[in-house]
Formats: C-alpha cells, structure tokens, sequence
C-alpha cells in the first residue's frame, strides 16, 4: 500500500511514465469500442502491428545514414511518430477502402496485413542492428525514458482525442449504427469515417510510440469487452471502458514495477483480470436472477 | 406535383441495372407497395428513392413541400442494425432527431425528451423507452424504427419489409399503426413488401417489380387476379 501511494506522488521518478501509460489506459477503450461495435477487433490487433513496422522503417533509414532526416534523438522519435502514422494511415485507408467495395474476405485482408507488418518489422530490425534494442524496448512497452516534452505533447494529443470522441459521439454512433439511415439525414458517412480513422490512427501510432503494440492492442480491445455487459448506452459504455482501461494501467504499472516485470504483459494481463472479472460478476448475477 | 419523379432510370449497383427504364411519379399522400420476388429489385428502388443510390442513367427527382429534398423517414429491415450496441429504444429512437440538428449541436434536453416520447408513443412504444433495443421482439423494434423514422418529421416514410418475420397479429397492428399516421400526419409511405394479402387494402399504388422493369399503377388494377396470376407466373 504504501508503494501505491509512493508512486502516485507528483515526486516519484517515473511519474511520467506512470501518468503516460494511464492516460493511454483511459483514452484508448474510447477510440476501442467502435472497434468492438463495428466488429473491427481484428483491426486492432494489426494496426497496432502496422504502425511498429512504421517505426522499425524509421530506424531503418537512420541506420542506413540518413541523418537529414534525423539528427537528434528527439528529432529521430519525431521521424519514428511520422513513420507509425504513415504506416498506420494507410493502412486504414486500405482496409477502409476495401471494406466499402465489401467483396473478398475482410478478416483474410487484416489477416494478410498482420503477417505482412509483423514480417516488415522484423526484415527492417535485421537490415539495421542499431535499431534491434529501440525496437525490443518497443516491444516490451518501455514507456521510463518518456520526456518532459514528449509527455506533454502526448497529453495534449490525447486529450484531443478524447475531447473528439465525445464532442462527435452522436454522429460516430449513428454512422456506425445505421449508414443508410446517417445518409437520409444528410450526413456524410464518408466523412464520419474518415475523421473516425483519422482519430483511430492518431491514437495506435502514437500510443504505440509510447508503450508498445501489444498495450495498445489490449487497450483498444479488452476493457470495452469488459465493459459492454454493463452498459446502458454509449456515453456509459465509453467511460466504463475508459475507467477500466486507466484502472488496469494503474494496476499495472504497479505490480510491474513492484515485481520488476515488463510493463507491457503486465498491464495487458491486468486489463484480461478486469474482463475476466466482469464475466464471472455477470454470470453470477444471471444465476441469482 | 409529385414526391419522387423517376425518367428512365436505370437503377442497379456497379454497372450492372437491377432495373431498367423506370418512368413514373409517387403522387403525394399516396401509399405505395413495392411488390416483387426476391432479388428483383424492390430495396434497390426504395434505396435509389431515398438517395442512397445514384441512378446508373436517367433521372430520380426529389421534391419537398418546402424548398428542397423531401425529409424521408425510413425504416430499414430490422436484422441489418447489429445487437451489439448498447443502446435503449429511446436512444435509437432520438437518431431521427439529428436530421433537425447541425453535426456539433444538440437539441435541448427537455425539447428532444418531449419530441422522442411524443414519437414512442405515437407509434405505441412508450413502454419501450427504458429497455435495451437487442432485448425487444420483432414487432417492439418495429415500433421503435418507425418512432424513430417520426423522430425525423418525414414527409415520405420509406419502409423495407417491416413485416417480415413477425406473426400475424402483430402484422395487423403495425399495419393499422401505419394507416392512422399516414391519415394524422398527412405522409406519402413507400413500402417494401414480400406479400401481398395483409396489406392490399392499405395501398393506393403498387410498384411491381419484375424480370429487370418496374410498374407503378393504382393498387385496384395492379392487383387484380389477372396481373398477380401473370406476375407469380415468372417466378423464378
């Protein structure tokens, strides 16, 4: 308890690390229940993917010397956000794309997708050994070496985020919800989407960046999972989702830092306790009832 | 002057017509069956009437009362909206409140609480408001749609199959529930149908499609027993 209360101090030395992994906690789920709702879960466990082999790309380059693109560290975390984004922006526009022509098989695509990424990362990590240790850290969701400035810039990205999600949240339902009934109402469903995207994209690269594919993966799927059995509309399902998601990275950080584990597992297996706690309350109930 | 106006239109998806050289005009006030087997273009007409089909060639005209499109409220087959959502009737039913409102604003609390529940209740819903929309039956989620389609102030109610999958006497209910507000609100409905003999006597025009054409005609001679015997002939 009193390590608990050791680290929520503002002077604790990893506070920004601590604050990062909760602010992603709590903004990710809110961008991850339209996943769940447009059954697009497969979404984020590629894209996630996709946008670390945009950073390993960016490694690349800087291995390969090209230093004009990056002569700082902080310039080369600058060249890595843009690579993920890249990365991650296309890939969107690609599987959105193919998704409206609605043929083929959507989760071969994504499945396709996850193989290719996967692969890109680990082609472009052999080709430049310096870039091995950044991606490993990567990989393990080694969020410590966060800076003042970047801490701040995530914030406010975030919160941004966050401010999006709430202020659009009629139209990004009914969109979701009802397509030909957004269109009679003269919306642009196109539009929707593609600002939707854009949010979705912003938040799994730059989330990514910061903690690791497989946090921003568990983040964006497990606490909405968790939190739908309870919800009573959107607005409550999306904080519920919220709060467990700042809650398991609280949780997390946690024992991780308690028992000196990678962060990454050990907050994706808090957020897996949640849920699993969520279903045994849920069929509980259902048995009493 | 008529609603909708269609001029030789060829309608369909890509560049394949599901129907080819529509010509007729929905009257306003009018109750329009769309009648055909499956498959023979009866939602493509519904959808290219609401706009969310572009003709392929030819013309579909749309004319409101008031300067502009016509408000449409529609109301989709009921297995097309997933369950997953967690939303209430009431929440489903307040999305026809955004056809009245900007993206970024919002009708006022008390303003869109008393336009939905005037709406739930119009449509014999308001006992729904509270629950989830996944848990209601067939006919419950019928009555919210078309709450819901209200909700919008349409000038055309556009419905697709809204009977299909329902039991008879809940079929008996949507359908007098449908002909009062067509007489109290004074709106033209356009309907998607499977069958003919439950609703016969609500229509004032049927489209018939069939075999790549459609036919609008009043309800008395498109269906007389020498044209439905003619038209079940090519079923294929």
């Amino acid at each position: 308890m009193m390590t608990l209360l050791e680290i929520l101090k503002p002077d604790f030395i990893l506070h920004h690390a601590l604050y990062g992994s909760v602010v992603i906690g709590f903004v990710c789920p809110l961008v991850g229940v339209y996943f769940l709702l447009r059954r697009l879960v497969f979404w984020g466990v590629a894209l996630p993917q996709v946008s670390a082999a945009g950073i390993a790309f960016a490694f690349l380059l800087q291995g390969f010397g090209l230093a004009w693109l990056a002569g700082s560290e902080s310039q080369e975390k600058h060249l890595a956000i843009v690579a993920s984004m890249l990365f991650t922006g296309l890939a969107i526009l690609a599987l959105a794309a193919l998704e409206r022509r609605g043929r083929g098989v959507p989760e071969g695509r994504i499945g396709v997708l996850y193989a290719l990424a996967w692969a890109g990362s680990i082609l472009f990590v052999a080709w430049n050994a310096a870039g091995e240790t950044e991606m490993l850290g990567l990989l393990k969701g080694e969020i410590v070496a966060i800076s003042e400035e970047d801490f701040h810039a995530m914030l406010d990205v975030f919160g941004l985020i966050a401010a999006c999600v709430f202020l659009f949240q009629k139209e990004f339902v009914l969109v979701s919800y009802d397509r030909d009934m957004a269109a009679t109402l003269g919306r642009s469903v196109l539009a929707w989407d593609i600002l939707l995207y854009s949010i979705v994209g912003l938040a799994i690269s730059l989330g990514v960046m910061t903690v690791g594919p497989l946090v921003i993966f568990g983040f964006l799927v497990v606490p909405p999972m968790a939190a739908l059995p309870w919800a009573r509309g959107m607005t409550s399902f999306s904080l519920l989702a919220s709060f467990l998601g700042g809650f398991s990275a609280l949780a997390g950080f946690y024992v991780s830092y308690t028992r000196d584990l990678p962060l990454a597992p050990v907050v994706v297996g808090a957020a897996c306790a949640t849920l699993l706690l969520s279903m045994g309350l849920r069929s509980l109930m259902g048995r009493v009832r | 002057m008529s609603l909708i106006e269609f001029r030789r239109a060829d309608l369909g998806y890509g560049s394949v017509p599901v129907l080819a050289g529509v010509e007729f005009e929905i009257p306003p006030l009018s109750f329009v069956g769309i009648l055909g087997h499956n498959g023979s273009g009866k939602t493509t007409l519904l959808k290219t009437t609401l706009g969310l089909i572009a003709p392929l060639r030819g013309q579909v005209l749309r004319h409101g009362a008031r300067p502009g499109l016509p408000r449409f409220g529609y109301v989709p087959q009921k297995e097309r909206l997933d369950p997953i959502f967690p939303l209430s009737a009431f929440d489903v039913a307040v999305m026809g409140t955004y056809s009245r409102v900007e993206p970024l604003q919002r009708l006022r609390g008390l303003q869109k609480k008393g336009l939905v529940e005037r709406c739930l209740a119009e449509a014999g819903a308001s006992e729904l408001a509270g629950r989830p929309y996944s848990d209601l039956s067939g006919g419950q989620r019928q009555r919210v749609m078309i709450a819901r389609a209200l909700a919008a102030e349409p000038e055309i109610l556009a419905l697709d199959e809204p009977l299909a999958g329902i039991d008879v006497t809940t079929q008996k209910s949507l359908l007098a529930l449908l002909r009062r507000l067509k007489e109290e609100r004074g709106l033209a409905v356009m309907m998607v149908s499977h069958r003919v003999q439950a609703e016969k006597d609500l229509f004032t025009h049927v489209v018939w499609c069939d075999q790549g054409r459609a036919e609008l005609g009043p309800a008395a001679q498109m269906l007389s027993s020498g044209r439905l015997s003619e038209v079940f002939k090519s079923e294929p």
